[in-house]
């Protein structure tokens, strides 16, 4: 192999976009979420709007889990369109272990007592 | 839940993802002691907003690391299928093992990185006893280059020994599921000794690593309802002020006298998980 040019490849540079847009995205949200629930306490509507705002700090918290999973998302599609079916494969198969997570997460949820 | 104790979470979290990211990891090693001991949150609830501070930490960090040519993205998302499936086992352990088992390996984990810590990392990159690169790296295409500024220019490494740090991954995905940190104790030797990276690849898709393996655990923990966005919210804010902040502070403070400091602060709360895995609720632990 030979020595590379110092210029950043492709799939890094889309890896760090997405992670530094995501990361600002999901902390925005929950600040947000967190800013209108002390609007709220100030001007004493707190118990009327306290769900719906901590129901935004949760879509921001889920923004953030779901930040490394597209992450595995955006490598298996920029491998598949590279053919380079060893690692779509790969990719492919972590994405399966989140998934198997998730669904155990759901699983476990229904059983346990609310 | 006042805003006093978002306020308290938030600083809280911003301190210790300070201290791990001078330490170049994320904050949950401090985190979850301290959100059990002195803010008497519950294992599990602690565990959960950790880990979305974990996540925060690893995807607020991965550009720069990116950007400077240091993280083996190949090598990250292979290791991440052994991290990935620790993580799924240490999500169905964590409704069946007992509490004080939990804080007991808490414990263990802590005294085990102060022990790291005392023992300098790195210093053993003497190029004699370098088992042969195996077939797994050749054919993954695993070997990369990375820039290096005192040198200033790239320098090549070869990935050793993938299957024992395959075996090492999924004990660390494992024991991250379970107690809510990045788990960085069992990645650093897992990269430097299996694998034999540069500390400064080794860290970089570390961090980039921590970020799927806490999104697997943390993903079946949200569903399940362990996650409390109260708690949660506060942490994941806190988490990415404090890793921006960790970073920078990484050149400005000496080396010596950190590495002593967070020895002390390892074992110190050390002491009080284990009192906590034993039933002694520790003496002047309220906030």
């Amino acid at each position: 192999m030979t020595v590379t040019a110092p210029r950043l490849p492709r799939l890094e540079r889309l890896l760090a976009g997405l992670l530094n847009v995501g990361s600002w995205v999901a902390s925005i949200v929950i600040g947000l979420g967190f800013a209108l629930t002390l609007i709220d306490s100030q001007s004493g509507t707190r118990n009327l709007a306290i769900l719906p705002n901590m129901q935004i700090v949760k879509i921001g918290i889920a923004l953030f889990i779901l930040l490394p999973t597209l992450r595995v998302l955006l490598m298996l599609v920029v491998f598949l369109r590279e053919r380079d079916y060893r690692y779509s494969m790969i990719a492919a198969l972590v994405l399966a272990i989140i998934l198997m997570a998730f669904v155990i997460g759901v699983r476990t949820a229904a059983r346990a007592p609310a | 839940m006042n805003n006093g104790m978002e306020i308290w979470l938030f600083a809280v979290s911003l301190g210790a993802s300070a201290l791990g990211g001078i330490l170049g990891m994320a904050g949950g090693i401090f985190l979850v002691p301290t959100l059990t001991i002195f803010g008497k949150i519950d294992i599990h609830t602690a565990v959960g907003a950790s880990l979305v501070s974990v996540i925060a930490c690893s995807c607020g960090g991965a550009a720069s690391f990116l950007n400077g040519r240091l993280t083996n993205v190949r090598l990250a998302i292979v290791l991440e299928t052994a991290t990935t499936l620790g993580a799924l086992t240490g999500v169905l352990l964590s409704g069946i093992i007992p509490l004080s088992c939990l804080y007991f390996l808490f414990a263990v984990i802590l005294l085990l990185s102060a022990q790291q810590m005392l023992a300098r990392r790195g210093a053993s990159t003497g190029s004699s006893d370098l088992p042969a690169p195996g077939r797994w790296s050749s054919a993954l295409r695993l070997d990369s280059t990375y820039p290096d500024r005192a040198l200033g220019r790239d320098v090549a490494y070869q990935v050793r020994r993938v299957p024992v740090g395959l075996m090492l991954m999924y004990g660390a995905g494992l024991i991250s599921a379970l107690l809510g940190i990045g788990s960085g104790v069992l990645k650093i030797p897992a990269m430097d000794t299996a694998l034999r990276l540069p500390i400064k690849v080794s860290s970089a898709t570390s961090n980039f690593m921590i970020g799927v393996t806490a999104a697997a655990s943390a993903s079946a923990y949200f569903m399940r309802g362990d996650i409390v966005p109260a708690v949660a919210g506060p942490v994941a804010l806190g988490s990415v002020a404090g890793a921006a902040v960790g970073a920078r502070l990484l050149q400005l403070v000496p080396n010596e006298k950190l590495r002593l400091l967070f020895v002390l602060i390892l074992v110190g709360l050390s002491i009080q998980m284990l009192l906590r895995a034993v039933g002694v609720h520790s003496i002047g632990a309220s906030r």
